[in-house]
């Protein structure tokens, strides 16, 4: 029986992963059009809530002349759909009917004409019912591989894990277990059907979490079943957060003008972690109060993605880039100064890919210096903990009793499961600290075997790849950021966390995204997942996206003066 | 992104080639006490020396038994590298690619070791001592005494272990040989020096090569080569080796296996040294009398001793039974049987054969390696030339003094001992 669900946890995981990456990778490139830009003999589609017009050959709408910088403007529509033409420094000026834009921004009507540095554009947006009828051509998300099945499967799995704990859990823990995959499983159904009441059909991204999630959650059943209540309660937790920040990340204006309030918040929550934190392994990064121990520097995570993306109407000023900046540094020194290393380099990787994302003229030199300047400061206050653990990277087979003794542990527990495991608490690295943070890899692959353990790895790609693919067609450049943004940190953070305890990399101790136990993290990998969520219109796909042939709401309200916008000194 | 997605891809499958080279390795090295399964490591005669039953890792009852056998069982820990339990405990235990480790029943490996002979050794050398001792059966290759001082007993994981305790003396180690190292000088010049018995040395205390002294221990006046050899004459030899050649001498220690490493079933044995770069005649001279920086394993000198006790003709050595052992001709069978002779003369003549072997015929040399520090290595080296009681034996007590003395009589204790217990 435990041998045959061995076997039976393997196909599933396979053909989940395939089903997954068939639904979410083998798509077709289907932007969403949102209007017509005509110039000269080119009628341009614009097939993003923001475009960038300039001579640039990375503008979306060429303009090749004297007058026209090479970023010049950027054409952006709001969530009510009404559109705005941004000045971006240039010399030669936008008009329309020779009124001047300002980076603050002009209306733009159906039928205008845009003067960018003397050159004319006629703007033509897409009609309600034409947008209807191009978006009933696009393919529905989940159409051809229905995820209702490939939930399913993942149902299977889960019960296929809950049966191992049967026979290796000890008789007071199993009910808790029972529980929790019980509890887990309907969490993941409620989510389901609440998504398609709404007539949402793309459920991969949460397939692929949950996937993650369960084994996260049979990795505590077998280490701490003491706690598997807690895991719930907080899986819980992380799911109404990601719906939660799903929803808020719906209506663009919104998310963009409370993001001086997160950067705030943020920035509160590494004070409170640097002044009051517990030190612990070394890293001061935890608080306990009212039993559960928190780490503020995950949630900081989420804070450091939503203000770190951006519209392209705001990212080229240089206010916002300063803005960015400073929060940056302040993210990476503090962490540094806490001594939690390993998030301070997952943030730094972080900010060298938004900066790449963002990449203007003036701010790629700022962002280059900054970047140096971080590495710099890293670099040297890291130098002691570098010389610690660059001593023992490589050689932990040297000093099994000493500093190789986790990584050490972790490879021959890892290896010793083979490719099918030992099955659920058949393991022995469970017994060994930090088994099921810091060496969760091993102690998947020990349990459930090498398979189970890249397909894990797998499914965090998968993301990536997704991520990378639907940014291209994303609306606003703040989801597409935001997107890839969030996927390269978790990617990072299990690279750091895979290689550092199997001695490829030196070992930092920072979480496999869902799968290791810590109630923070997995609250902050599923908020990150919110990200990815609004950066998918695919046609129907998420619940995080309004459709598209949805008409918007018009509440008469046209300037968006936001916290942001008054914290924005206007530029005369 | 990519780019980070790219470097994950590639640590995957770094670690995906690394597991399939390495898994075994990885995995048994904890997993030792975790995959339940059983077996035992025996002696020659049945004596378990060391078992496991999946649950516990068990040592023979006998503290003198598990101290004198240390060094061939090794620990399930791995602090001795040499030991059979390092070398052979992944293969007493399950393990693929596909299924990690598995239990496997009831592994048995049966040593050639003699465990009783191992503690008698123990006891002759002295608890107290630094040294080891080899005993082999030329005939067969049988390894049946290998012992190494100062030892360790492996139950008492906490207690003070002596310094250097975990080294096997016999394999890891290499000493200046002194003396025995004539044996090898002997041999080139039977083989390259014409009318040798005819010829004869004059010793008288000290002898200039090249203005530069080298001493003896005595004045031996005239003397025969098998009276040099008998007499361990250091003016005799000196000269013989400068006579050779140093490509010569080179050739022989080379030929005869005592720079390489060698390997027994699988468990690795030290190098020596004698200098190969152009030296001059004086050193060429202290070379070859086991001086200079000469440095030989106790394992090779074995290695030889065997081949000169059975014909030329070395069945190497081997440690577990039902082992087909490899067949070479290392020496020139003329060669050994001459330095055979001569070695028995030197037991006859110089050792007291007569009493400290009793009944045997024993074929011997000593060695007194002077380290220039005042104190000397204690050598004694040699074979039975008995069809019943076919030995081959290393001995070394460090800084011992010496060889006759020191070593000599644990020989002496442990050969008969051997005589009288042993069916070969």
């Amino acid at each position: 029986m435990l041998a045959l669900s061995k076997y039976v946890l393997i196909i599933l995981s396979l053909v989940l992963i395939i089903r997954c990456i068939r639904s979410m990778l083998s798509d077709r490139y289907e932007p969403e059009i949102w209007a017509y830009l005509r110039y000269g003999e080119t009628t341009y589609t614009l097939t993003h809530w923001e475009t960038i017009i300039g001579r640039s050959l990375n503008a979306d709408v060429r303009v090749v002349s004297p007058g026209v910088g090479r970023v010049h403007a950027v054409l952006r529509r709001n969530d009510k759909g009404r559109w705005r033409v941004y000045d971006i420094f240039s010399k030669g000026g936008v008009w329309i009917k020779s009124v001047k834009a300002g980076p603050e921004g002009l209306p733009v009507e159906n039928g205008d004409v845009i003067n960018v540095g003397g050159e004319k554009l006629r703007f033509r947006e897409v009609t309600l019912s034409k947008r209807e009828k191009l978006e009933s051509k696009r393919t529905v998300a989940g159409l051809g591989i229905s995820p209702a099945v490939t939930l399913l499967e993942l149902t299977v799995f889960q019960l296929c894990l809950l049966l191992q704990h049967y026979f290796s859990a000890e008789g007071d823990t199993l009910r808790a277990i029972a529980l929790a995959f019980v509890a887990l499983i309907a969490l993941e159904w409620i989510c389901y059907n609440a998504m398609r009441v709404i007539n949402r059909s793309g459920f991969e991204i949460e397939t692929l979490a949950f996937y993650l999630t369960s084994i996260g959650m049979s990795v505590v059943a077998s280490s701490a079943p003491e706690d598997m209540f807690k895991q719930i309660l907080l899986t819980i937790a992380a799911v109404v957060l990601f719906v939660l920040l799903g929803w808020w990340l719906r209506k663009l204006d919104r998310a963009m003008s409370a993001r001086f309030s997160v950067a705030v918040i943020s920035v509160l929550l590494m004070l409170v972690n640097i002044v009051f934190s517990d030190a612990l392994l070394g890293a001061r990064n935890w608080l306990n109060f009212a039993g559960f121990s928190f780490q503020p520097s995950e949630l900081v995570k989420v804070g450091y993605i939503y203000v770190g993306a951006s519209t392209l109407d705001k990212l080229f000023r240089r206010r916002n880039l300063y803005m960015f900046i400073l929060f940056s540094t302040f993210c990476v020194v503090s962490l540094a100064l806490i001594g939690d290393f390993g998030t301070a380099f997952i943030f730094f990787v972080t900010f060298l890919v938004i900066s790449f994302l963002r990449s203007g003229s003036v701010a790629t030199v700022l962002l280059a210096v900054t970047g140096a300047g971080l590495a710099g400061f890293l670099a040297v206050s890291v130098r002691p903990y570098i010389a610690r653990r660059f001593s023992t990277w490589g050689h932990v087979w040297d000093d099994v009793y000493g500093a190789g003794f986790q990584q050490s542990r972790a490879m021959s527990a890892a290896a010793s499961g083979g490719l099918y495991g030992k099955g659920a608490g058949g393991g022995w690295l469970k017994d060994i600290f930090a088994a099921n943070t810091d060496m969760v890899f091993a102690m998947v692959c020990e349990e459930q075997g090498l398979i189970i353990g890249v397909i894990m790895v797998l499914a965090v790609l998968v993301l990536a790849f997704f991520a990378v693919r639907t940014a291209r067609q994303g609306r606003s450049a703040y989801y597409s950021i935001a997107a890839c943004a969030a996927m390269s940190m978790l990617l990072v953070q299990l690279g750091m966390n895979v290689f550092g305890s199997l001695d490829i990399l030196p070992f930092t101790g920072v979480t496999f995204p869902f799968v290791s136990k810590g109630g923070t993290s997995l609250l902050s990998c599923w908020m990150l997942m919110a990200f990815i969520k609004s950066a998918d219109n695919r046609r129907d796909a998420s619940f995080a996206v309004r459709s598209a042939a949805q008409d918007e709401p018009d509440d008469g309200e046209d300037e968006d003066l936001s916290s942001w916008e008054v914290w924005q000194p206007r530029k005369k | 992104m990519l780019l980070i997605a790219a470097l994950v891809i590639c640590g995957m499958v770094t670690y995906l080639l690394r597991y399939v080279d390495h898994g075994k390795e990885w995995a048994l090295y904890f997993s030792r006490a975790n995959s339940g399964s059983t077996g035992q490591l025996v002696d020659r005669n049945g004596i378990t020396l060391a078992y496991f039953n999946g649950v516990d890792n068990y040592f023979s009852p006998d503290r003198i038994t598990r101290a004198a056998n240390y060094h061939v069982t090794g620990d399930y820990w791995g602090r001795t590298g040499t030991g059979i339990l390092s070398r052979y405990w992944n293969d007493m235990q399950g393990f693929s690619l596909l299924t990690g480790t598995t239990r496997k029943e009831d592994s048995l490996l049966t040593l050639c070791i003699d465990a009783r002979l191992n503690d008698q050794i123990y006891l002759s050398l002295g608890e107290e001592s630094t040294g080891c001792m080899l005993v082999c059966n030329y005939r067969t290759g049988e390894l049946l005494g290998m012992v190494s001082t100062p030892s360790v007993d492996p139950i008492d994981g906490e207690g003070a272990v002596r310094d250097g305790a975990f080294i096997n003396r016999c394999l890891s180690a290499s000493y200046t040989p002194g003396s025995i190292f004539k044996l090898v000088t002997a041999a080139a010049a039977i083989e390259n020096l014409p009318n040798l018995s005819q010829r004869t040395w004059y010793c008288e205390h000290e002898v200039k090569i090249a203005g530069v002294p080298i001493t003896c221990m005595a004045d031996h006046y005239t003397q025969t080569f098998e009276q040099a050899l008998a007499n361990s004459c250091n003016v005799a030899f000196a000269q013989i080796a400068v006579e050779l050649g140093q490509s010569t001498m080179i050739q022989y220690v080379t030929d005869y296996g005592f720079l390489s490493g060698h390997s027994i079933d699988g468990i690795p044995t030290v190098k020596g040294n004698y200098p190969t770069e152009f030296v001059g005649d004086p050193e060429t001279g202290w070379s070859g009398i086991g001086q200079s920086t000469d440095l030989v394993c106790p394992y090779s000198m074995l290695r030889f001793l065997c081949a000169v006790a059975n014909g030329g003709t070395l069945v190497e050595p081997h440690i577990l039974q039902n082992d087909t052992p490899a067949i070479t001709q290392l020496v020139n069978p003329n060669t050994a049987d001459r330095l055979g002779q001569m070695m028995n003369y030197n037991a006859v003549e110089h050792y007291h054969a007569e009493t400290m072997f009793p009944g045997m015929t024993v074929c011997a040399k000593t060695g007194t390696a002077e380290l220039g520090d005042g104190t000397s290595h204690s050598w004694f080296v040699g074979f039975l030339a008995d069809a019943d009681h076919p030995y081959a034996f290393v001995t070394l007590v460090e800084r011992g003094g010496f060889g006759i003395t020191a070593a000599g009589s644990v020989a002496s204790e442990v050969m008969q001992w051997a005589v009288e217990n042993l069916d070969a």
